[in-house]
């Protein structure tokens, strides 16, 4: 079932190498008869300088495959690697330092420190690991997002697609090997949501960047190079150079899988979903 | 309702465990303080009335001695026989019961206690009466034999056998312990010998035929009203003193009621501190839960509950956190009674912890200081509850409260400062004591109300002033705990108030203390010319063979005497002062500077003179010439006449009001068998101060109560009297510091919950567990700091301000004491730190997960 991601893409742009990769990567919440797997057994390739878009329903595991690349979630079986970097067994300060210096966050929601200002918020995980920003790339990003005269604001003085275009020039600003976001768009309206897409495509395009972005809306899974389709925490399908309607039609599928074979009655879905 | 505000208590018991914490500590202190003054003051009812014959007879004393004379007052022992013969006394003896003692070995260190305690020497006199019973040797035969109490023989490990020296008023002799005696009731601290009746009488008061009171049992069928009366009858009712048991015990108690009082005092000041700041713990607490759940009452609101429903709900669970903390509190206050009794063992005073008396206003108190205060705090957040609009359930608003303006507390903190800051400046230029130091606490009290109202209004320019380093110290962790701590300036200024009161108490005791040793200090070297002083360490009066010796030693060449004696003077306008006065041998001016602005040390001396305070005197109507009639412990009257008028410093201190002072000659002929306090000693032409010091060290040995001080001594004697006062405040400020460090760890915990998402967006970022706990570390130190700053700047301005009201009283030296100030800023410091563990720990361990997904 596993679907190595860098060979279902021949029509792109030449993968420079892989960004983050998964082998038999399983996560099991619960234990005994009342276990339930959020993850069985995946195996994934990232690659590098790419847009992947995660889908797929409700309790798929799509989250929670984010959380274990991202290194914030633990694994029950599997190897996961960032670059060539194991992060499986690492410690808790060892994936501390691993996330500041080489991932990117954004999230839903609350994703700015109220208390400090845009520019802060943007350089922070720089200033916590005591790195320099780079000046120039941090003007471009700054620039790229349309955020030059709103630096001195407090995230209460921006509308919720400013507060999201500062977090997305944040999980930009040290210029990661890896940005996850976790559904970036959930609580925007739409113009506002398509602005952020925007960016993260232009953040691939322009920048260089790599974006793995856990959605369940198909018009945000459009703006990537490549879904992933989760599901029973299996990875069932991926699509390249998706359209919002060939990725509502393949979701669709899943409703009518699951209309079909209805899970029993009262099986709990896996926790960790948003 | 009832069910939902039950439900909302215990969903949040956890975060009101420091808010009950602080309630039992208050009502703690409360309690503790009223069983164990009550357990004390039975005790020694209870001691007392059991002691104290059916009817005593004792010498008249008129006068209050608030300074020790070192007089035993006497009456013939031959009266017993008179007494005896009246109708109705079935038996009467003469008693010798002389304190002042002090009891050596044979190494000369004291045996009894020197603490203060007295050491008392009494007639054995066994009976049913006696506090004491002989339980090994036998009673004591002619003069060289004593007993001693079992406990002061187990303190210093004396045995039967051992030779004692027993220093009495008229001179020392030495005993044989020739017996062990055991009290069978409590010990009030004090250490016991006793001799046989003949040996008490000429070695404790120097006169076979005298004793210091007669003792008389009512026969069968009498009441002891009716043999007092009798007896004085029989004696004439204003020769002496007659008293009933329980006026005798009554009388007692009343001697002991002094140190009671202190005790009772003291847990008071703890009780109030207490309640002070436990009142902006809980407070703040409230204030910070209304806060978290201002959706869930908006949501109640949106429901259909009514304002005044929701103030009811917050109002209820205010006062079962009250109930459950003031129950808590009363059982802690019964052990902290059960330890202070304990404490009162260590240094000497047995009281049985079993005979505990709870009154039954202990625990009413205890429940009213408990609800009360946990009411009142509770007032205004349960008001800003049910302020809270049914839209606040919809809207997304982060914190309620943090935003809302502080017009009001601008202004009411303006005024009321303002009214503080005239009655401190009226106190400063005030030129009366009492005025002065009225306005001295108004305007305390104005000036901390008007810091703990404005205080929110400080905390920005204040911590942005403090934390301005915080940056580029410690990088975007630094800035984060500075912002922090601005947040939400009411929650910031309400934590640190706590710190604040205690802190500003300690600035202004020990600036008024650093003036006080100042002004002492150039007191002493501005008056005092003798070479050195020979002093009892408790100023307590010494025998006359001390000074006879201290006279015998080789290299003295001048010995003035100083005694003090209680007077009471009825003065030209008609007042009459009862105070202290003290007598001098006649060249006073060899040793002492005295500045005289009319008359002179000679005037003042002479035979039927009188010196006296320049400001008394003007107070008073009293011209030097004038006549003053003056009248003597004893109740022997004199008219003396103003010699002197003198400008001396401080003259009011000490219970020696106006200064007044004679020639030691006249106190004698007066008020004779004083005993000397002060010996005030010159070197002998061509003799060394060093090899006259250790002259005088030798001649003394034998006489451990009595020191000599040079004038370097001297200070430090009075410095060491200054400081247990100052002791006193430490404590307090002890017990402030652990509830507001309370205050700060409960508010540090409740914004680290309310700030979850925050922490966890932080570690998902890479904020690592350290930097995280630095975080809070750094805001809780902010905190700290905060407070500690605030508290000494309203602490310098008080002690700065008593500085005048003492100025008044010719303490005029102001001295501020930087290294408390520094050593108190960094303390504060050290408290954020220790404040900051739990919640820092707390906030590190939280799950990254779990954190970003908290709603």
């Amino acid at each position: 079932m596993s679907t190595p991601a860098a060979q279902h893409a021949p029509g792109l742009a030449p993968a420079d190498g892989v960004a983050a990769r998964a082998r038999g990567l399983t996560k099991a919440y619960g234990s005994g008869e009342t276990t339930v797997l959020a993850l069985d057994s995946v195996d994934v390739d990232v690659v590098r300088g790419r847009f992947t878009a995660v889908m797929g329903p409700s309790g798929s595991g799509k989250s929670t495959l984010m959380h274990c690349l991202a290194g914030l979630d633990t694994v029950s079986a599997g190897q996961v690697w960032l670059g060539d970097t194991e992060i499986t067994g690492l410690k808790d300060r060892e994936l501390t330092r691993l996330r500041r210096d080489r991932i990117g966050f954004m999230f839903q929601s609350f994703n700015l420190i109220p208390t400090l200002n845009a520019l802060e918020n943007i350089t922070l995980p720089m200033d916590i690991a005591g790195h320099k920003p780079d000046g120039k790339w941090l003007d471009r990003v700054i620039d790229t997002l349309g955020l030059r005269d709103r630096l001195r604001h407090r995230p209460s003085q921006l509308s919720g697609g400013q507060q999201q275009r500062v977090a997305c020039a944040r999980a930009l600003a040290s210029r990661p090997e890896l940005i996850f976001a976790d559904e970036p768009t959930g609580n925007l309206d739409s113009r506002a949501g398509l602005e952020v897409l925007g960016f993260l495509r232009e953040a691939v395009d322009r920048l260089g960047q790599t974006v793995v972005m856990v959605t369940h809306d198909p018009g945000a899974a459009a703006h990537s190079d490549l879904v992933l389709f989760l599901g029973d925490g299996r990875i069932v399908d991926e699509m390249r150079q998706p359209t919002a309607e060939t990725v509502l039609e393949r979701m669709k599928r899943f409703d009518v899988i699951r209309g079909r074979s209805e899970d029993p009655p009262g099986s709990p879905g896996p926790p960790g979903e948003s | 309702m009832l069910k939902a505000t039950l439900r909302t208590f215990l969903a949040h018991k956890g975060r009101l465990l420091l808010s009950a914490l602080a309630v039992l500590l208050s009502v703690a202190f409360v309690a503790g303080s009223l069983i164990f003054s009550d357990t004390v003051s039975r005790t020694f009812d209870r001691l007392f009335a059991s002691t104290a014959a059916d009817v005593t007879v004792s010498p008249k004393e008129g006068l209050d001695e608030a300074v020790p004379s070192g007089r035993t007052a006497t009456l013939p022992a031959a009266l017993a026989g008179r007494v005896r013969r009246v109708d109705g006394v079935a038996a009467a003896r003469a008693e010798v019961d002389v304190d002042g003692l002090t009891v050596v070995d044979e190494d000369n260190e004291p045996v009894g206690p020197t603490t203060g305690a007295p050491t008392l020497g009494t007639a054995w006199n066994p009976g049913e009466r006696s506090p004491v019973e002989l339980t090994s040797g036998h009673a004591p035969r002619g003069p060289g034999q004593a007993l001693l109490d079992s406990e002061t023989a187990g303190r210093k490990d004396v045995r039967l056998g051992d030779v004692l020296t027993v220093i009495a008023p008229p001179g020392s002799f030495r005993v044989r312990v020739v017996g062990i005696v055991t009290f069978t009731t409590t010990n009030p601290g004090s250490a016991r010998v006793f001799f046989d009746g003949p040996t008490a009488r000429t070695k404790l008061l120097g006169d076979p035929r005298a004793a210091t009171g007669i003792a008389a049992d009512a026969a069968e069928g009498v009441s002891d009203q009716q043999v007092k009366q009798r007896v004085a009858a029989a004696l004439g009712p204003h020769s002496y003193d007659f008293r009933t048991a329980d006026e005798q015990a009554e009388s007692d108690v009343e001697r002991l009621g002094g140190f009671l009082d202190v005790i009772k005092y003291v847990m008071v000041g703890f009780a109030g501190i207490a309640v002070l700041v436990g009142v902006f713990l809980i407070v703040n607490t409230f204030s910070m839960l209304i806060a978290q759940r201002t959706r869930e009452l908006g949501l109640l609101r949106a429901l259909g509950a009514d304002r005044r429903q929701i103030r009811r709900s917050v109002l209820t669970e205010a006062l079962l956190l009250g109930l459950i903390g003031s129950t808590l509190g009363l059982a802690a206050g019964i052990g902290l009674a059960a330890g202070l009794i304990e404490l009162m063992g260590l240094v000497g005073m047995n009281i049985d912890a079993d005979e505990m008396a709870i009154g039954r206003q202990t625990p009413v108190a205890a429940y009213a200081v408990g609800l009360g205060v946990t009411f009142v705090a509770a007032y205004l957040p349960a008001r800003r509850a049910a302020g809270v609009s049914p839209m606040a359930a919809l809207s997304d608003a982060e914190v309620a409260g943090a935003g809302r303006p502080l017009r009001t507390r601008a202004v009411a903190g303006a005024v009321v400062a303002a009214a503080g800051a005239a009655a401190l400046a009226g106190c400063a230029v005030s030129e009366r004591t009492s005025s002065a130091a009225s306005l001295l606490g108004l305007g305390v009290v104005l000036t901390l109300i008007a810091t703990v109202i404005a205080g929110p209004l400080l905390v920005r320019p204040v911590i942005r002033v403090l934390g301005s380093a915080f940056p580029a110290l410690f990088g975007p962790v630094g800035r984060m705990s500075q912002r922090n701590a601005l947040r939400n300036p009411r929650r910031t200024g309400a934590t640190a108030a706590a710190l604040m009161v205690g802190i500003a108490l300690v600035g202004g005791m020990s600036v008024a203390s650093a003036s006080m040793n100042r002004s002492f200090d150039r007191q002493i070297d501005k008056t005092l010319g003798a070479d050195f002083v020979i002093q009892n360490g408790n100023f307590l009066p010494f025998p006359r063979e001390v000074t006879d010796e201290v006279r015998g030693t080789e290299g003295v060449g001048l010995v003035v005497r100083g005694r003090f004696a209680p007077v009471a003077v009825r003065l030209p306008d008609g007042d009459r002062v009862e105070t202290t006065a003290g007598g001098y041998d006649p060249r006073l001016d060899e040793v002492a500077d005295i500045t005289y602005t009319q008359g002179d040390t000679a005037a003042a001396l002479a035979d039927g003179r009188l010196a006296m305070d320049r400001d008394f005197a003007r107070d008073h109507d009293v011209r030097v010439g004038g006549a003053i009639p003056v009248e003597f412990q004893g109740g022997r009257r004199a008219e003396l006449t103003v010699g002197a008028l003198t400008d001396q410093d401080s003259a009011e201190g000490f219970g020696t009001q106006g200064g007044l002072y004679f020639g030691l000659a006249t106190l004698e002929r007066y008020a004779p068998g004083g005993q000397d306090s002060a010996l005030y000693v010159n070197a002998a032409p061509g003799t060394g101060d060093d090899d006259l010091r250790a002259d005088l060290e030798e001649t003394l040995d034998p006489y451990p109560q009595v020191q000599v001080r040079d004038l370097a001594d001297y200070k430090q004697l009075v410095h060491d009297q200054i400081a247990v006062l100052l002791y006193l405040v430490y404590a307090l400020l002890g017990l402030a510091i652990i509830i507001a460090v309370l205050g700060v760890v409960n508010t540090l915990a409740l914004s680290v919950v309310e700030r979850t998402r925050e922490i966890g967006l932080l570690r998902a970022i890479g904020l690592a567990r350290r930097q995280l706990r630095r975080m809070i570390r750094l805001e809780s130190v902010v905190i700290a700091v905060f407070g500690a700053v605030l508290g000494l700047g309203l602490g310098l301005v008080w002690g700065v301000c008593t500085q005048q009201v003492l100025a008044l009283q010719d303490m005029g030296a102001l001295a501020i004491p930087w290294g408390t100030i520094v050593a108190v800023v960094i303390g504060s410091a050290a408290v954020g730190v220790v404040a900051a563990l739990l919640p820092a720990l707390r906030a590190s361990r939280m799950n990254v997960l779990a954190a970003i997904a908290h709603e």
